[in-house]
């Protein structure tokens, strides 16, 4: 591969240690605090999620009183959004393989990078503090007015879910824009637009809808922390529904923010493991970013029930099944990569297929439900748990998964053991399935969402307990993988290039030195690594 | 085989045509204005919303609206203050340090005598807030843009100790491009605040 040199910046040595890490404004080593943190808050909020799977096996349960098991759902809910999902794949995969892929030696503004983790690491830490101490929300993710003022929450809990919200909101938009500047300025000679890998694209459009999303939502927060402690009157009496409307105008887009990038961690690694160039990589990259702005246009879907008129709401159903198209020409893509190429069916591949059988089941249950008449009579019911599920779990989970599977040997320089991976992936698919399939029959028979308890004799008993046994066996997956991760440290060495890949991320050190590369590559085409390879096979 | 590359094609190395080494930090302040309209165009969507949903009448009766006068003094302080920073930015374009000292200090002493006119409107808000979703949207479109005010005069201090220090120089003015900019953007909400809250 072509190259050019550029001095290496004269920085000192890299501080090595604790004070290495906590110190540190390397995007290397702030992707992998952030992937550490985020995996740790799966953790907790998957326990979570069990107690509240316990809890339901059977009718009349009391494990948790329903007080518990309201501040049990809230936290699970927000956890796995705001502190697994986005910082793991925006914050950890985003920092960690945005500067490598587009051949630079760190973010534009290293600084600032760490000052988005460590203010995000807080964020999660005073939630989740306020959580273990006993402030505790439970006025659900979503935090509907009325539930969420002083009246119907009157402890400090939901002040401190808000105000951890804040804090996000202002780390991961800085992180944006940190982005955003990275992919703009810092590319390497020869990376034109077309040739940015489509994880970058895919991170662009994201950073996007962060930027331009999230300050909304810290409007609305803001709003609410002043009519519970300084009693304004934004949300009372009638204008309780503009709570929504912020609300979603956000955690819409939210959805994109969580799919996007996990999207592109798929159109990296399959193109890879089937030894084909990505089908039609530009209608990909437009349909990202199609989805990107028709993911602004879609909120108030959430709403058919809240009394919204009739004429906006047949806009937003009508959007809402347009954003299916973009959606439906990246699956159709994939699948044509797929189509005819030499399968390397590892276990980054296997979880890309996971993705994709799982997310298309989330994505046609969410076609459905954007008819208004269907959507009034699942709205709330466990059919909705059962989507979302589908599209998060099965979709922004089985990619993180396949990117942990597909990068990890590049981060830590050690091969997973394909083996365990393949029984993960087997065990995680079956649980993942159990777990959520029956809810959508339990939504359909009228079981609503968030309930406590209920009482025998609803049919409900059988799916609830199904629904629980596969939990389990999800949880137990997920045991695997850490497992495999406890065997890196005597994994095989991975070495530069252990995939055969297409990214410039492949052609430096496994894992790579602090300054990522000691020359800058010149791109030539989308797959510079294949060129090279190329070169070294056909030229003398 | 492969074409070799120059130096001068890697981003790190290029420089625009005022010989600046990239632009990649006045495009981070562009995106931050960008999520900061974001900001205050959810608080106006707010505004518009409670006004369509309001029964009695906007402001409801009983509710006397915060006097005019200081919104009026303050659009010319806004648009006096905007005018001294592009001359600021105009004076370091030609790398007159002396002039730069000038201009922004009077924008940023413009820019405190807008804060001390607000303080006026502010007595009256601390109950309006309270009383109706009127005073309250009100109040928080007021509170944010003062506040955005105060982060624009610490900047242009920061300017200020940096230009004495003799930190700032025609190939050296980011910082001066960034707060110009962003003190526009204050400028320009300021505009549309004034536009909504007190013409309509």
């Amino acid at each position: 591969m072509a190259s050019i040199s550029i001095p290496l910046p004269l920085r000192e040595r890299a501080k090595t240690g604790l004070l290495g890490w906590l110190a540190t404004v390397d995007h290397k080593k702030i992707g992998i605090m952030y992937m550490v943190m985020a995996f740790s808050f799966f953790l907790i909020a998957g326990l979570l999620g069990l107690v509240i799977r316990l809890q339901l096996a059977a009718p009349n349960m009391q494990i948790v009183d329903a007080h518990t098991y309201n501040q049990l759902f809230t936290m699970h809910g927000t956890v796995m959004i705001f502190l697994f999902t986005i910082p793991m794949l925006v914050g950890g995969f985003g920092n960690y393989l945005l500067p490598l892929m587009i051949g630079a030696r760190d973010v534009a503004f290293p600084r600032l990078n760490a000052f988005s983790f460590w203010i995000t690491l807080g964020a999660g830490l005073v939630m989740f503090g306020g959580f273990l101490l006993g402030a505790r929300s439970d006025a659900s993710w979503t935090a509907y007015v009325p539930y969420s003022n002083k009246t119907y929450s009157p402890t400090i809990g939901m002040d401190i879910w808000l105000l951890g919200l804040i804090l996000l909101g202002i780390g991961s938009t800085l992180g944006a824009v940190n982005f955003l500047v990275t992919l703009y300025t810092m590319r390497a000679p020869g990376m034109t637009a077309w040739r940015i890998p489509m994880f970058g694209w895919a991170m662009a459009t994201t950073a996007v809808m962060i930027l331009l999303a999230t300050p909304v939502l810290t409007a609305a927060l803001i709003m609410l922390v002043a009519d519970r402690n300084f009693n304004t009157q934004f949300f009372s009496a009638n204008q309780a529904q503009l709570w929504q409307h912020m609300f979603w105008f956000y955690s819409h887009p939210a959805v994109y923010i969580m799919i996007l990038p996990a999207m592109g961690i798929v159109s990296e690694i399959i193109p890879v493991f089937a030894r084909k160039p990505l089908f039609g990589l530009r209608a990909v990259v437009i349909s990202t970013a199609l989805i990107g702005l028709l993911g602004f246009t879609t909120w108030v879907h959430h709403m058919f029930v809240s009394g919204v008129d009739p004429v906006l709401e047949r806009f937003f159903m009508f959007t809402t099944m347009v954003i299916a198209v973009p959606t439906g020409v990246k699956v159709f893509n994939w699948l044509a990569t797929l189509w005819g190429g030499s399968l390397n069916l590892k276990t980054p591949l296997l979880m890309c297929i996971g993705f994709l059988a799982t997310f298309v089941v989330g994505g046609l249950s969410g076609v459905m439900m954007a008819s208004i008449p269907i959507d009034q009579y699942v709205h709330n019911s466990y059919w909705v748990v059962a989507h979302f599920h589908y599209v998060l779990f099965g979709g922004s989970v089985f990619g993180i998964f396949a990117g942990l599977y597909y990068w990890v040997p590049k981060i830590t320089g050690r091969m997973f053991d394909d083996k365990l991976g393949k029984l993960h992936f087997l065990l995680m698919l079956i649980g993942f399935n159990v777990t959520f399939f029956p809810m959508h029959h339990l939504g359909l028979l009228g079981m609503p969402r968030r309930i406590a308890t209920y009482a025998a004799g609803r049919g409900w008993e059988t799916g609830n307990l199904i629904a629980t046994i596969g939990a389990f066996l999800l949880a137990f997956s997920v045991l695997i993988f850490i497992l495999n991760v406890l065997k890196l440290r005597n994994g095989q060495p991975a070495g530069d290039d252990p995939w055969e890949g297409n990214t410039l991320e492949w052609s430096t050190a496994s894992p790579p030195p602090e300054y990522n590369f000691r020359e800058i590559p010149v791109v030539e085409s989308e797959r510079p690594l294949f060129d090279a390879r190329w070169r070294t096979s056909h030229l003398p | 085989m492969a074409r070799t590359a120059s130096l001068s094609e890697h981003p790190a190395t290029r420089r625009d045509a005022t010989g600046q080494k990239n632009k990649g930090g006045l495009i981070g302040v562009m995106l931050f204005i960008a999520s900061e309209s974001m900001f205050f165009l959810g608080l106006f969507l707010a505004w518009f919303y409670l006004r369509a949903m309001s029964t009695g009448g906007w402001p409801p009766p009983g509710v006397t609206p915060p006097p005019a006068l200081p919104a009026y003094l303050n659009t010319a302080v806004a648009l006096l203050s905007s005018a001294a920073m592009v001359c600021a930015e105009r004076a370091i374009a030609r790398d007159a340090q002396r002039s730069l000292l000038i201009w922004i200090s009077i924008a940023g002493a413009l820019g405190i005598v807008f804060m001390a006119i607000q303080s006026v409107e502010f007595t009256v808000l601390a109950n309006l807030a309270q009383g109706s979703a009127y005073g309250s949207a009100f109040t928080f479109l007021l509170v944010f843009h003062t506040l955005r005010v105060f982060a624009g005069v610490v900047l242009m201090g920061v300017v200020l100790i940096r230009a004495l220090l003799g930190q700032v120089s025609r190939r050296r003015r980011l910082l001066v491009q960034a707060t110009a900019a962003y003190w526009y953007f204050i400028t320009g909400v300021w505009l549309v605040i004034f536009a909504v809250l007190y013409l309509s």
